[in-house]
């Protein structure tokens, strides 16, 4: 497959769907009308967020004492949000397990980020943790919902011999996973599309790695970089969902299928699935992180993840593609450590290890098929 | 509603696990054909947009993909995990334990 350099503005331009609506076959143009469509509430979303940006700030809730603030809230295995709360701030653990990872991995993830990267929480000004364990039954999924975290059991509901995943609060790193897309939802505001999806994605695992290596005290070479350990019960053929160290390496089943994840541009995966594959393609981000933290050395949160945190709090924006976080990653660790310093030649190898070269020919190629496969109408 | 088949796809969330099924109604239990078939008629299938996901989307949340199949028509509707109709919601819970069932046969 040929590799896809566009970040969502290039790939679907207004100019590019009004011709494709114009010149396009009928189901061509049917697709490029559904495309304007949803292009347009997205930006009528934005507009009234800006405008009433104030009053929506208010709603957030924030700790009492600007620290740190846990409530952790049992959906009793219904799809209502949040539940019942289950354990607050300071309260002994409960005697339920479930409850306490969530406790444990969200102070983890704060203490993370506040410690060793100064930040007061996902909006750095103290919101408080909320988090919801037992959503629904039979719920193979973890997610952030814009206002907090959500948590199911796997496939509890199965006999034991079927299960494949156990409770999703089991890894901290999936704690740490979805609190980081609270984060960059308060900083870069990387679209959940194409290549800023995976790097909204990579972000997640990189500082959900580090949350739990930060835990485990375990220098870059210690950690075993896997995503989701734990998650996946002994029927199935796997170490994790995801391999920061060998993507496309953490499983191989006959159920679940093999890891599809490239670790390498040449291997970019284009699809419209999973919002155009961005639990896929943040393999390759994922693996030049693993490379500079482990050239870099010692602990990965200390330089590798001081320079990623930077750059997604000060330079990643909406649209920000693989070639410009390779760049601004490459420009930040030269503003914090040096230009020419061990540390910015690391980030530099690291993507050069994925077929991307910092300061590199972001040129759009191919934008007008890329265009059609993006809105499904190839 | 007389429909033939239905496909049925979840892809994204956490774990990015597809599960995906392709079902021959005649294979459903009786009592399965019937619920499907009413979810179907009440959320007057044929007529929905093929894509109910009109927010921004949430990170790891599933999307669905459903493609329903009859003698003279098909229709094809994209939708997240938290669909705001509750006889969409009662069809994603159906199909995904019927795809499940299929795919441990497999």
């Amino acid at each position: 497959m040929r590799p896809c350099f566009h970040p969502i503005e290039c790939v679907i331009p207004e100019h590019m769907l009004e011709s494709i609506a114009t010149h396009g076959t009928s189901a061509q143009r049917q697709a490029a009308l559904n495309n304007i469509r949803v292009v347009y509430q997205l930006r009528a979303e934005r507009a009234m967020r800006a405008s009433f940006k104030g009053l929506f700030d208010s709603a957030i809730p924030r700790a009492i004492n600007n620290e740190k603030e846990r409530v952790i809230y049992d959906a009793m295995r219904r799809d209502v949000l949040p539940g019942t709360v289950a354990r607050r701030e300071g309260d002994a653990p409960s005697s339920d397990p479930a409850v306490n990872e969530a406790y444990d991995g969200g102070g983890a993830t704060y203490d993370l980020f506040m410690k060793e990267f100064g930040r007061n929480s996902i909006d750095n000004r103290a919101m408080r943790l909320n988090a919801s364990v037992h959503y629904r039954t039979g719920y193979d999924n973890a997610f952030w919902d814009g206002a907090q975290m959500v948590y199911g059991d796997g496939d509890e509901d199965l006999p034991t011999d079927e299960r494949l995943f156990n409770r999703f609060t089991i890894a901290v790193d999936i704690i740490g996973h979805e609190l980081t897309h609270g984060v960059t939802q308060f900083e870069a505001k990387l679209v959940y599309s194409q290549q800023s999806g995976a790097l909204n994605e990579h972000m997640s695992d990189v500082f959900g790695s580090l949350v739990k290596q930060y835990q485990l005290q375990q220098s870059a070479s210690e950690a075993d970089w896997i995503i989701g350990g734990g998650l996946l019960t002994e029927n199935v053929n796997g170490i994790g969902v995801r391999s920061m160290k060998t993507p496309g390496a953490a499983y191989d089943d006959p159920v679940l299928g093999k890891d599809p994840q490239p670790a390498h541009m040449k291997d970019y995966v284009n699809t419209v699935s999973d919002n155009g594959g961005v639990h896929i393609n943040s393999g390759i981000p994922n693996h030049a992180f693993y490379l500079a933290a482990l050239e870099i050395g010692g602990y990965a949160w200390k330089k590798a993840g001081r320079i990623w945190y930077t750059a997604l709090r000060d330079k990643l924006s909406e649209n920000s593609d693989f070639q410009q976080c390779a760049d601004l990653t490459h420009q930040t660790a030269g503003e914090l450590f040096g230009n020419g310093s061990l540390e910015q030649q690391a980030v530099k190898n690291g993507w050069a290890g994925v077929g991307l070269t910092v300061g590199g020919d972001a040129e759009p190629k191919g934008c007008f098929e890329a265009a059609l496969r993006f809105i499904g109408a190839t | 509603m007389e429909v033939e088949r239905i496909k049925f796809e979840r892809t994204g969330g956490f774990a990015n696990m597809r599960i995906a099924a392709d079902l021959d109604v005649r294979d459903l239990s009786d009592e399965q054909a019937v619920t499907l078939k009413e979810l179907l008629d009440e959320l007057d299938f044929p007529e929905l947009p093929a894509k109910l996901t009109s927010s921004e989307p949430i990170p790891d949340e599933f999307t669905y993909t459903i493609t329903v199949e009859a003698e003279k028509w098909q229709h094809t509707v994209i939708t997240g995990d938290t669909p705001e109709d509750e006889k969409m919601q009662e069809l994603l819970g159906l199909l995904n334990g019927l795809a499940r069932k299929q795919m441990r046969k497999q």
